[in-house]
């Protein structure tokens, strides 16, 4: 008996079987190991900080060095084109006023006028195919907080889509990239009445860094090099958030029409990302604070009474 | 175990750990090939394993699972269709991959160098191909779309790139271990002795 419980393989077969129950508590709605797991980030996050920087420092020495001529030319090329766009930018403050006037007297929405935009740094990228969700610096402690079942779209510096927010935790938050297998994005071809298509991520596809596209019908045509936009059905992600461009379409099967899609960003090469959240949500927040506010002197003199 | 050897491992473990873990997950595509990166994290445990042995790779392979958990902790789609980050799945792949590490080439070859990248190959292999046999049957079960990969683009695009990235991240993983790991002369006296009861099938 001894010997059975000191065995290396029972000991493996034993933790492994604990692993399996810790993945299968984990897995259910409110866990408290995933508030457990959080506690590693005050060791980890600021490891992992610190290497980001030791890294993107020892990168800016390295191109502080290698790229010195070529700065100093681009740099006169860049004051030329100061002085180009300071002209350019007097005419556009102009038409800028001119807009404004038009928008308010035919009632015109911006695209995006009913989101905030929170910026963030991504802290931490994919450790392989299947460890592949994304870390950013935005959590509770910005202010920010997510409503329960909702999530938030995650844009480049172009409002490219990127991904979105899965969890949020107090100092940052997860993303489920694009390119995840169980990224699933309503869109549309970038024109008036553009045909509608589902866009997703795939095992097959992701090392091409590409999405598959489906929900095409047999009478409809899709163009390479089509822009598909977010269609803003589902609600979760808002109307016209640019994705990318069809790269090929396979038209073999007529009942399961697929395309693939190559999107604009490239998480890769991102340093920073902006999440963007409905004003409804952050009304929703102002209005937890002001009843927090109400209950909170009623507490004090009720303690006050107490005592 | 004298105490200043103990503080010496402790302190190297946790630093190797800390650091290799926060560099593969901070800049992923310092050695990447054909959309994979090369897994630091995985060699490193399974070097352990191999070189010291399986408590030690056990140990190391558990933290280092709990900080991929936390980093990249794998997302997948839920029975209720929902997509939702795990707890554990890195845990269970590093600790499982330090039991194999410290199992193979172990004996026999005395732990050498050269079968050290036969047993990163083998933990390498073993790993993809069986992900790669839960994501399809996981896939099969909760969603109506098709894993994808077929045999030739499993070998193509995921196993046999992992495979050589891991096989080069090896070399200073190695040399990382052997000469400025936690034990002096990078030999762990404990390693060959820890026959513990009657473990010895499976080990080559």
């Amino acid at each position: 008996m001894r010997r059975l419980l000191t065995s290396k393989w029972f000991i493996v077969a034993l933790v492994s079987l604990l692993l399996l129950a810790v993945i299968v508590i984990g897995a259910l709605p409110g866990s408290p190991l995933h508030k457990g797991l959080r506690s590693i980030g005050s060791v980890a996050s600021p490891v992992q900080r610190g290497v980001k920087h030791a890294g993107n420092t020892a990168s800016d020495f390295w191109a502080a060095v290698t790229d010195g001529m070529a700065i100093r030319e681009e740099n006169e090329e860049l004051r030329d084109e100061i002085a180009r766009l300071q002209y350019q930018l007097t005419q556009y403050e102009e038409a800028g006023i001119k807009y404004e006037e038009l928008r308010d007297a035919f009632h015109i929405r911006d695209t995006f006028s009913n989101y905030d935009i929170y910026g963030a740094s991504v802290l931490s990228r994919e450790a392989d195919e299947w460890f592949a969700v994304v870390r950013i610096g935005l959590g509770t402690t910005d202010g920010v907080k997510m409503p329960e079942g909702d999530s938030f779209a995650v844009v480049d510096v172009e409002m490219n889509l990127i991904g979105r927010v899965i969890e949020l935790e107090d100092n940052d938050s997860t993303v489920l990239p694009l390119l995840h297998e169980g990224f699933v994005v309503s869109g549309k071809v970038n024109e008036v009445n553009g045909i509608g298509v589902t866009i997703s991520g795939d095992a097959a596809l992701k090392s091409e860094g590409l999405c598959l596209v489906t929900g095409l019908s047999e009478n409809e045509t899709l163009e390479i090099g089509a822009e598909i936009v977010t269609s803003g059905d589902g609600g979760l992600f808002p109307q016209g958030i640019p994705i990318g461009v069809i790269e090929s379409v396979d038209y073999s099967n007529p009942i399961a029409i697929t395309a693939t899609l190559r999107p604009y960003a490239d998480i890769a090469s991102l340093n920073d990302v902006f999440v963007m959240i409905p004003y409804s949500v952050i009304d929703g927040w102002d209005d937890e604070e002001s009843e927090e506010d109400e209950v909170r002197p009623s507490d004090t003199s009720d303690d006050d009474a107490g005592e | 175990m004298d105490r200043k050897v103990l503080i010496r491992k402790i302190i190297v473990y946790a630093l190797y750990i800390l650091l290799l873990t926060s560099f593969q997950v901070t800049f992923p595509g310092v050695i990447s090939f054909r959309g994979q990166v090369a897994d630091i994290m995985f060699v490193f445990v399974v070097m352990t394993g191999y070189f010291f042995g399986f408590a030690d790779g056990a140990v190391v392979g558990l933290i280092t699972g709990l900080f991929r958990d936390y980093f990249a902790g794998p997302a997948f789609i839920g029975l209720d269709g929902k997509t939702a980050r795990t707890v554990g799945i890195g845990m269970l792949v590093m600790f499982l991959a330090a039991a194999v590490g410290s199992s193979f080439f172990t004996r026999r070859m005395h732990r050498n160098i050269p079968f050290a990248f036969l047993a990163t190959a083998a933990c390498t292999l073993i790993y993809k191909i069986s992900g790669h046999i839960i994501a399809f049957m996981w896939t099969a079960a909760t969603s109506d779309r098709s894993y994808g990969l077929t045999v030739s683009s499993l070998l193509t695009e995921s196993i046999l790139p992992q495979l050589l990235l891991n096989l080069l991240a090896t070399i200073p993983i190695i040399f990382l271990l052997r000469f400025a790991g936690p034990y002096r002369k990078g030999i762990n006296p404990a390693a060959d002795r820890e026959e513990i009861g009657g473990n010895s099938w499976l080990t080559i």
